[in-house]
């Protein structure tokens, strides 16, 4: 019975301590989620290298890109102009392979083949070129080629074939640059007359803006090639990213209850579950989606949500307590 | 529980999203329609003479007439309706029962004609109008005409069963209008060589879709889209032709011709369509068939009809006809007509050529008449054609040639069978996207009466943007599919937003319910406010190639803020209070 007692006691003792030691790790885990939130607090000017150094990086990618291609963007054929083919295939192709026999075939032009599906399945490829659409000898070439190299006959297949004439697709660039600048201008203003406070409202746009520029230069590493879908993202990423900016700077500036640290928190608590959702939706949608429009746009979004948390989080907060600390000295408390 | 559910469905907010749900839903009007819609018929087609309708693009896909059966065989879809038709025969009479009537064709066979190396000799009578001047005035004299002529000798090859000139499509389940990446088709993008006034580029427009719908395409969209003027936009200006189910070739070439119509006498352009003509006789005195011959096995029908010349044309022609001489044709002893003959060519092409009397000679003359002709198998189907030639040449000459040359800028063809999948591959990744959003936010508050309630609002809005595309004949594809997910990952933000706002622990108890609902909305305003800004500019840029995706995500936006988002937050308010 007392041997029982003691081992029991013993056992205890044992747990008591393991209990401690998870306290204790607990406390340390703890103290470093402490240190980062001091970092947070308090560091916020340092922490602005941050966003701004990803900025100035980016910048100079796509000061790279302009001086190395001279466009600031790698244009696929619904902005540059050229013949876009989609072949429904059900069994699978080598596409590297494809895109070397059509390369072979035309030396001179930029050609770029893609699988369209999902998820592992193949529903068809397509094969973009920037040959001259409008001249037929040239288009018969492209699709016999691919007859050739796809070993069907196109005939007996219902394949799609776009035609964009190089005009047109230097036309739709600019005219969708103009749509994307104007976009901008228009969300710029809306922001300022609501705020009605200069340096806040600039802060916001320049996360959005850090944001596209961002997301472009990292469209380029990757070698994207981008099309009116891609303009299109860009657009909805304007959107997207000044959503937590506003959610921020409303709670921030027109809140009074709490620190202003506070409401900070408050804010990236609702403004992560925001981005949370929206990237699994974007997942989803990018694994999901048969469609190359759509699956671009997913891609370029995702890009953004990524770089707006850093944006917003760290350059917008900096930027605001930056701005209620000057305040603060003139006297007036937010 | 019981309380609150009373509480919930007296709420006006609530009301309002149920009574949007359930007009969205009468506006989609799902059915389980069976058989096969008709998309075109195709004319002088055994279905036109059977008096099968060509259907009205206005109508909503569900309530457009389908195929339910053919001889009692019952048509479930496209496939099983071209196993049976592939089954039919020559010369048979077929009943076609439709969802409004049953129609009985009488099936045709297909004929090649060829010529042979032999020429035979025929006499024909021919009635042949020209324009005299009797007393003066110039009046339009018919005169019959027996002619031998020497034609080549021609033989029939039977080419089996003739098409029954039906266009089907599987039947709608519901007023959705799907996109031509949807369900395949042809989408052309023109541009006018000069720039044109608001005026002219309605007659363009009209001028076009009246020349389509002669061809038996009915299931189009022909609209100006135009960039803003700089410095917004390049002011470029655009025509964009959508033709559902019809391939490429085929609107191209209907689309390349530009409808000009010249009448020449030798290599002098007397009058061109539009320019010169004041009036086009349309009415029964004015416009008719004339009679009909047979040209090989077939029958040809002339028409006729007067048109009124400006003075300066008709100077043209007689400036053109002065030097003419007077034909003296030995079979019937007469001199009747002069050495050279006015001749009408539409797009370059010489349509037809018309003796010109004699005694018009160096005459100004503004009242002429304009003949042509049909050709076809019977007297039924070649007065059709001739009804139909005549159409358009009256049309031609009415609204003048499109104003100027149009060039093909782009052209999409879809094929269906990459549509179909898009379709189905849509539905299933919003309805992932939807889900794994419900799921995050499930675990983020841990309460199934939050992420339940998401769930619906977002579905709601599907439901509701959907319902709007119906009513307003809006297109679903890929582009608005982009916006509708934007407007519910917006939805979302929003939803958030709200939650987070009222459930927010609020320790000085200052604010009350209506307090933090109107806060969240001043955020929610602002959100709605820059996505509008950010969309706008691109309902009027680059040829409104995503115009779609812009109004379908301002549309989605919209219904957002002042149906879905004011009756989720009263939900959270009564049930969460």
């Amino acid at each position: 019975m007392e041997e029982q007692n003691k081992e029991q006691n013993n056992e205890q003792q044992k747990h008591i301590a393991e209990h401690h030691k998870k306290e204790e790790q607990k406390e340390q885990k703890k103290s470093l989620k402490q240190k980062l939130f001091h970092i947070y607090d308090k560091k916020y000017k340092m922490l602005l290298i941050f966003p701004f150094l990803m900025l100035v990086l980016a910048l100079g990618q796509i000061g790279y890109q302009v001086y190395k291609t001279g466009d600031f963007i790698k244009r696929d054929v619904s902005l540059k102009g050229g013949v876009t083919v989609t072949i429904p295939v059900d069994k699978a192709v080598d596409i590297t392979q494809l895109e070397n026999l059509i390369k072979s075939k035309f030396p001179n032009n930029d050609i770029a083949v893609r699988t369209l599906g999902s998820a592992g399945t193949n529903a068809g490829v397509i094969v973009e070129a920037d040959i001259d659409g409008n001249n037929k000898d040239e288009v018969q070439n492209l699709l016999s080629a691919i007859e050739s190299s796809l070993g069907i006959n196109l005939s007996k297949v219902n394949y799609g074939i776009e035609i964009i004439g190089s005009s047109l697709g230097a036309s739709f660039f600019r005219a969708s640059l103009r749509a994307l600048v104007v976009a901008f201008l228009l969300m710029g203003l809306v922001v300022m007359i609501y705020f009605r406070t200069f340096v806040p409202s600039i802060a916001v746009i320049v996360a959005g803006f850090s944001d596209m520029v961002v997301s472009l230069a990292v469209v380029n590493m990757l070698g994207i090639r981008v099309g009116t879908a891609g303009i299109a993202a860009f657009l909805m990423l304007i959107g997207y990213s000044v959503d937590t900016d506003i959610l921020l700077t409303v709670r921030v500036l027109k809140r009074r209850e709490g620190t202003v640290m506070d409401r900070i928190i408050s804010s990236i608590k609702t403004g992560m579950t925001e981005t949370m959702t929206a990237m699994v939706a974007v997942v989803v949608a990018m694994l999901v989606t048969q469609s190359e429009v759509i699956r671009q746009i997913m891609i370029i979004l995702l890009i953004g949500l990524f770089a707006d948390i850093l944006n917003t989080w760290i350059q917008n907060v900096g930027i605001l307590r930056i701005y209620i600390e000057k305040q603060a000295k003139k006297g007036i408390i937010i | 529980m019981n309380h609150k559910l009373k509480k919930l469905a007296t709420n006006w907010r609530i009301i309002i999203l149920a009574v949007f749900i359930l007009m969205s839903l009468i506006a989609l009007h799902p059915t389980l329609n069976n058989g096969v819609a008709i998309r075109s018929v195709l004319t002088n087609s055994s279905a036109s003479i059977a008096g099968i309708p060509q259907p009205d693009p206005s109508v909503q896909p569900v309530s457009r007439e389908r195929i339910l059966s053919i001889n009692n065989v019952p048509i479930a879809d496209t496939k099983s309706y071209y196993k049976y038709i592939s089954s039919l025969r020559v010369n048979k009479t077929i009943q076609i029962k439709t969802s409004k009537k049953v129609y009985t064709l009488t099936t045709k066979e297909k004929f090649e004609t060829i010529e042979l190396n032999e020429t035979e000799e025929k006499i024909v009578n021919e009635i042949v109008q020209s324009n005299k001047t009797i007393n003066g005035t110039t009046q339009l004299i018919n005169e019959t005409i027996t002619k031998k002529i020497i034609v080549p000798k021609t033989q029939q090859i039977s080419k089996g069963l003739e098409d029954l000139g039906l266009g089907v499509y599987d039947a709608p389940s519901t007023n959705i209008r799907k996109g031509l990446d949807l369900q395949g088709g042809t989408r052309v993008l023109l541009q006018p060589e000069t720039k044109l006034n608001s005026l002219d580029i309605n007659v363009l427009i009209d001028n076009m879709k009246e020349r389509l719908n002669v061809y038996g395409l009915s299931d189009l969209v022909v609209l100006e889209s135009d960039d803003l003027p700089p410095p917004f936009g390049t002011g470029n200006q655009y025509i964009v032709v959508e033709i559902a189910g019809a391939t490429e070739d085929e609107v191209k070439d209907l689309l390349a011709k530009q409808g000009k119509f010249e009448a020449k006498i030798g290599n002098e352009t007397v009058f061109r369509g539009g320019h010169d003509i004041l009036y086009v006789g349309r009415s029964s005195q004015d416009s008719r068939i004339e009679g009909c011959n047979p040209t090989g096995n077939q029958l040809a029908c002339r028409f006729s009809f007067a048109i009124t010349l400006s003075q300066e044309a008709a100077q043209k022609q007689a400036d053109a006809t002065k030097n003419s001489t007077v034909i003296y044709d030995p079979s019937t002893s007469r001199s009747d007509y002069l050495s050279d003959k006015i001749e009408f060519y539409l797009d370059d092409k010489k349509v037809d050529e018309l003796n010109i009397g004699a005694d018009l000679k160096g005459q100004a003359v503004t009242q002429i008449a304009i003949s042509g002709s049909g050709v076809g198998a019977n007297q039924q189907d070649a007065v059709v054609n001739a009804n139909l030639n005549m159409k358009r040449l009256q049309t031609i000459l009415i609204t003048g040639s499109l104003p100027v040359k149009l060039s093909i800028l782009k052209t999409d063809a879809i094929s269906p069978v990459l549509g179909e999948g898009f379709v189905n591959n849509s539905i299933l990744m919003s309805l992932l996207a939807i889900l794994a959003v419900a799921i995050v936010v499930g675990i983020r508050y841990r309460k199934l009466l939050i992420a339940i309630p998401i769930l619906i609002t977002m579905l709601s809005e599907v439901i509701i943007l959907l319902g709007v595309a119906a009513l307003i004949k809006w297109n679903i594809d890929l582009a608005a599919i982009a916006g509708i997910l934007v407007a519910i990952g917006t939805g979302v933000d929003d939803q958030i937003v709200i939650t987070d706002e009222t459930l927010k622990a609020d320790s000085s108890g200052a604010y009350g319910w209506k307090d933090k609902v109107k806060r969240a909305f001043l955020i929610i305003m602002l959100a709605y406010l820059t996505v509008v800004a950010a969309m706008f500019p691109l309902i009027f840029a680059g040829a409104g190639l995503l115009k779609g995706f812009a109004i379908t995500t301002i549309i989605g936006v919209t219904i957002g803020v002042f149906i879905t988002r004011p009756a989720y937050s009263a939900f959270v308010e009564v049930m969460l209070k």
